[in-house]
């Protein structure tokens, strides 16, 4: 099922949580909302769900809107990041609960209520935990009862809120890659919040960055990674090195030194620079940024270096082969292979002017 | 005392005699306040045997007092259960203006004097008061019967129910609802099926707080009451009225109803609170 979200503006008071948002998810795909805390992602989610309403703006389900149905009428399966599980029911009673409050000609009897349970439950690896309450399973164990609830009621629709986010490393690497089997044996069209850029990159089809109740970008991992579409997308996600510089003349100058080999793409002016750490080498005096190495560190097949400019808060971070790794208190000249010019009033991620 | 000399909780506690200097006071400040009245209480309403605690207890006036009492319980209660669950849900579920307006008129009657609660009615209802007039031409009587009583005590009593489930639901936030409701569940379902459960042991508590109250309250239904024998009289206002008739062993003998009340009350709470770790403590009263 597609969904189509057409210029939502939504406030909590003075707040403008979404900006004239539009976006639109194909039937099937896998779709990340990825941003820091307060971005309007997670609003974005609950307007689809229906559980939040947009002050401006339409929402539509293959072509059809919806905009003012409540989340009762959208059949859309809505995983909070909490898990909210009914802590006075057992896990087969939350699994059970959206087919036990159908009206009553919908509703399937108690014993195909109970195999419908029992199939779901095998489906997230819990079959032996039906008699357990919430609170006495681990964080993964509540997070497969969850997922499994919403998709009792068989959405076409599943959305997420920080799926992952209260689960520590290990669980989470698994319970992605099994989500992700899990969606696309069943034909669902998913969206998932999330403000781990890692998360977000390995595990969606496309990805949808968002600051300040808009959208800076919708691409897919390798391009959002490649090619970020402003300075903002280029420091939130992946690593990056920033140089404030000024372009002259068909030229980009950091200080007085000229950086070779970097398009101008901006208007002549102060501009910022990004580049992520393997995409620089180390070229000799006289061009290239000179920086002092401050660190050393291994990397698989590589060596991290961080390196302070005069002049800058934050060190540079460059990734070179292990055998050319200068040591600590070398000078070096720090050349970008492959940048990407802002203008410098674009804001970024991080507080680091 | 192995209490008193455990070397671990001598860094938080003082010198042991400190500690056993407090739990004395706090112990003896309960024996000279709360048992020792309590004892006197079953004492007097047995001194002249139980053969008259009984005769006192089966008194018509009595009865009718005991039944006029469980019939304001039984109206006042209920209503403040409605009003109780439709605040805290208002206040906790939604946002609106007003909002902390209302909280605050909720808890109005533990701030005001139950006599002046009781004048309120009768300035509203008496046969000077505003609507007095006009309720004596339809031939209504609020004041000095039975409706007063029950108005006085729905107001009196009202913060309870309101009170505990407030914290309660405040915490427990919007999510559960908000789960039932995406997987197909009505308003009418999420409320009996979610919500009520979540908060039933907050509720019993309050409405137990309540209940005691409601067949406690003394000053305003004793301002509203008239303290018509046979007819207005609530159980504490027949305590009263017997002991002014220096008849002790009936006014003990009543009272010591009410302290039953009390107790069964306060074992209920109690066991509450330990079957399911529920702490009153965060609701401020």
């Amino acid at each position: 099922m597609s969904i189509t979200l057409s210029g939502i503006t939504k406030r909590f008071g003075d707040f403008v949580a979404l900006d004239n948002v539009s976006l639109e998810a194909r039937p099937g795909e896998f779709l990340a909302l990825l941003g820091p805390s307060g971005s309007g992602k997670t609003t974005l989610l609950r307007i689809m769900a229906g559980l939040d309403f947009p002050d401006i703006g339409s929402v539509s389900f293959n072509g059809n809107d919806i905009t003012d149905r409540p989340v009762a009428d959208r059949a859309v399966g809505f995983v909070f990041q909490h898990y909210a599980l009914f802590r006075h029911m057992t896990v087969a009673g939350n699994v059970g609960f959206g087919l036990s409050v159908k009206p009553r000609r919908e509703r399937p009897s108690k014993a195909e209520i109970r195999r419908r349970v029992d199939e779901l439950l095998e489906l997230v690896q819990l079959k032996h935990l039906g008699g357990r309450y919430p609170s006495q399973l681990s964080g993964g164990q509540r997070q497969r009862v969850a997922l499994a609830r919403a998709l009792a009621v068989e959405p076409r629709i599943l959305l997420l809120d920080e799926p992952f986010g209260a689960l520590d490393a290990k669980v989470r690497k698994d319970l992605r890659r099994w989500l992700r089997e899990l969606h696309e044996r069943m034909g669902l069209t998913s969206i998932f919040v999330t403000h781990d850029q890692e998360e977000a990159l390995e595990l969606a089809d496309r990805v949808v960055v968002m600051d300040h109740g808009r959208i800076e970008q919708v691409a897919v991992p390798v391009e959002v990674y490649d090619k970020p579409a402003s300075a903002f997308v280029f420091d939130f996600v992946g690593e990056s090195n920033r140089l404030p510089v000024t372009v002259s003349g068909g030229k980009v100058l950091f200080g007085t030194i000229a950086l070779e080999g970097i398009a101008p793409e901006i208007a002549d002016g102060p501009g910022q620079l990004f580049f992520r750490p393997h995409d620089a080498r180390l070229t000799d005096p006289g061009a290239g940024v000179p920086a002092s190495v401050s660190l050393v560190r291994p990397r698989s097949g590589a060596a991290r270096i961080e390196a302070h400019v005069d002049g800058l808060d934050l060190p540079l971070e460059l990734d070179v082969a292990a055998d050319q790794a200068p040591t600590p208190g070398e000078m070096i000249h720090v050349q970008p292979t492959r940048a990407k010019l802002f203008p410098a009033d674009q804001p970024i991620a991080s507080g680091q002017d | 005392m192995a209490l008193f000399a455990s070397p671990r909780r001598r860094a938080i506690g003082g010198p042991p005699w400190i500690r056993a200097v407090l739990i004395l006071v706090a112990l003896a400040f309960l024996a000279l306040f709360l048992v020792l009245p309590l004892v006197a209480v079953f004492r007097e309403a047995l001194r002249d045997g139980i053969g008259a605690y009984l005769e006192a207890i089966k008194d018509p006036d009595a009865v009718s007092a005991i039944k006029l009492t469980l019939l304001t319980a039984a109206i006042a209660v209920p209503l403040n259960i409605v009003f109780g669950v439709s605040a805290a849900w208002a206040i906790t579920k939604f946002d609106f203006k007003g909002k902390n307006l209302l909280i605050t008129l909720i808890d109005l009657p533990f701030s005001v004097s139950p006599v002046v609660s009781g004048l309120i009615y009768v300035l509203l209802f008496g046969a000077q008061g505003w609507l007095g007039p006009w309720l004596e031409t339809h031939d209504i009587q609020i004041i000095f019967a039975v409706p007063g009583i029950v108005l006085a005590t729905i107001f009196v009593t009202f913060p309870f129910v309101a009170r505990e489930l407030i914290p309660l639901m405040a915490e427990q936030g919007r999510d559960d609802e908000e789960a039932a409701l995406s997987l197909g569940a009505s308003g009418w379902q999420t409320f009996w099926r979610v919500t009520v459960p979540n908060i039933r042991w907050g509720l019993l508590y309050g409405v137990l707080l309540c209940n005691a109250r409601a067949m406690g309250e003394f000053g305003a239904v004793s301002v509203v009451s008239g303290h018509i024998r046979g007819e207005t009289n609530t159980m504490p206002l027949h305590v009263e009225i017997l002991y002014n008739e220096y008849n002790f062993a009936a006014s003990f003998a009543v009272a010591s109803l009410l302290a039953l009340l009390a107790l069964v009350t306060l074992v209920l709470k109690s066991a509450l609170e330990w079957r399911y770790g529920y702490h009153g403590s965060n609701t401020g009263h």
